[in-house]
């Protein structure tokens, strides 16, 4: 029932113009960096290693399709939440908004499968997503611009890696980076459990979001003893895969508190839910 | 004590013909080069950079083509490769002062201080370490107006015959690197305490092995895009 539940879902989700206007917005906004960094790439790589080429030449091929990766997959991860936040923020109050909730309820299966057929497919349509955009970030950028070693542009520093060490970290990368955006797919059904509108539980992930990262980059030391445990601060572990060597404490540390903040907001939502008094 | 006087007048010339001529025995050793490939294994030790040991092929050719292919990512020094060889092979723009003379090594060198005579020269000040016997440098140390200084160690090999060597150790100045946050979004940093490297010199070590001196290579070859 739930397999069956999940599918309808799924369904949903694809039956909602929003849905692929994520997906859309994903593509162009790929495209359009890909475009720049094909028109402009060489002077945005020159003002980054600006301070260094003055004493030193950097020889080879560093405009290559991996680093246009890594450039779109740190640009877009910051928006990306939005575009699942989108979808999955109404997947229990949007049936509220519309009436359908009651029925849904009344279907020979319990409320906890419901929340759960609602949390799969929400995590199906995300991993559809982070699929499509390491898609068009790794394979579509290395069949324009080609592959090489990968300059990593830290704010301490560089890191070069070779080219033949570098696709399996674009892989560990992207299933940290997956892990991340489910916690956000989590965090909006859990919202929405709440909610009894469509809007509400969308906004109140992206506030939500964007609180969280302001408080993960402002250099104030008050906040070093929360930074931690803010799922914010762990959406961009992907990165550390991108170091020499891999820090696997950090990124093992980072994976079990998105799990905690997933496992936590499901169950958050399960409980809400079954006691949910639906009267719409 | 007119002779006397001219003596002491002319005493320092004479050590600056000294000095030139020890250069030119240099200078004529480096011109038997014309041109030359070499492959080449970087391994760069510079604060705020972390890179692997990389390989590339270096083509140079007279009097100043210099060109590097490599399928990754190279670090070399911005000056210091062939910008001396170039520079010294105009006499006419630079004065060749001796100095004192010390062991490097074990091998006994000459100091020998070059003074561009122009005003627009790239470099203002070049210290050689030569030794006489073999007529090679041993060291270098260049200032340049937009380089800083890079001080060059250079150890010989079979190709001591044409004043190449067999190794280069460049030990470079880098200045305080920061990358505009913008652009290295770190927003997974988790506290305010820094790791910053404190270090500002850097060294650059290059072997050199497979030369392939005067065979010959084409301009063409410096043009292509590697």
């Amino acid at each position: 029932m739930l397999r069956k539940n999940t599918y309808n879902e799924f369904v949903k989700i694809l039956s909602k113009p929003r849905s692929f206007l994520g997906i859309g917005a994903l593509t162009l906004l790929i495209l359009l960096i890909i475009f720049a960094m094909k028109a402009d790439g060489k002077s945005i790589i020159s003002f980054v290693t600006a301070s260094f080429e003055q004493t030193l030449s950097f020889n080879g091929h560093i405009l290559n399709g991996y680093l246009i990766a890594f450039i779109i997959l740190q640009m877009l991860i910051v928006h990306v939440p939005l575009l699942v936040a989108l979808v999955t923020g109404d997947l229990i109050s949007g049936e509220a908004a519309m009436g359908t909730i009651r029925m849904l309820a009344t279907k020979p299966i319990s409320r906890t499968k419901i929340v759960l057929s609602k949390f799969i497919a929400g995590a199906i349509y995300t991993l559809i997503l982070i699929l499509w955009m390491g898609f068009l970030a790794v394979i579509v950028s290395q069949w324009i611009f080609g592959t090489g070693d990968l300059i990593v542009l830290n704010s301490d520093g560089l890191t070069i890696l070779q080219e033949q060490d570098i696709l399996w970290r674009f892989g560990a990368g992207f299933m940290v980076a997956y892990l991340a955006l489910l916690t956000v797919s989590s965090l909006s059904i859990c919202l929405s459990a709440f909610a009894e509108n469509s809007i509400g539980p969308i906004v109140a992930t992206m506030a939500i979001i964007i609180l969280f990262t302001i408080i993960g980059t402002l250099d104030v030391s008050i906040f070093d003893t929360i930074k931690p445990y803010l799922f914010t601060t762990h959406m961009a572990s992907w990165r550390s895969f991108f170091e020499n060597p891999v820090d696997m404490g950090t990124i093992m540390e980072s994976v079990l508190i998105l799990v905690v903040h997933n496992i936590l907001l499901v169950a958050l939502a399960i409980w809400k839910f079954n006691r949910k008094d639906i009267t719409s | 004590m007119k002779t006397l006087l001219s003596i002491l007048l002319l005493l320092p010339l004479v050590g600056l013909a000294q000095s030139s001529a020890k250069l030119n025995k240099v200078i004529t050793k480096l011109n038997t080069v014309k041109d030359y490939s070499v492959d080449v294994e970087v391994k760069a030790d510079i604060p705020m950079i972390k890179i692997l040991p990389s390989k590339a092929k270096v083509y140079f050719k007279q009097k100043d083509k210099f060109k590097v292919v490599s399928k990754g990512i190279v670090i070399l020094p911005k000056q210091g490769f062939s910008e001396i060889n170039t520079f010294l092979s105009d006499k006419s723009k630079y004065m060749a002062i001796e100095g004192d003379t010390s062991k490097i090594a074990g091998v006994v060198v000459q100091l020998i201080t070059v003074i561009p005579s122009g005003e627009d020269n790239e470099i203002i000040l070049a210290k050689l370490w030569v030794d006489d016997s073999r007529s090679l440098i041993i060291k270098t140390q260049i200032t340049t107006k937009s380089n800083g200084t890079v001080t060059t160690n250079y150890t010989y090999g079979d190709m001591a015959k044409f004043a190449l060597p067999s190794k280069m150790v460049f030990e470079i100045d880098v200045k305080k690197f920061k990358l505009p946050k913008s652009v290295a979004a770190d927003i997974n940093q988790r506290s305010t305490e820094k790791k910053d490297d404190k270090r500002t010199k850097g060294s650059i070590t290059v072997n050199l092995s497979n030369y392939k001196v005067n065979t010959g290579l084409s301009d063409e070859l410096f043009k292509k895009k590697s």
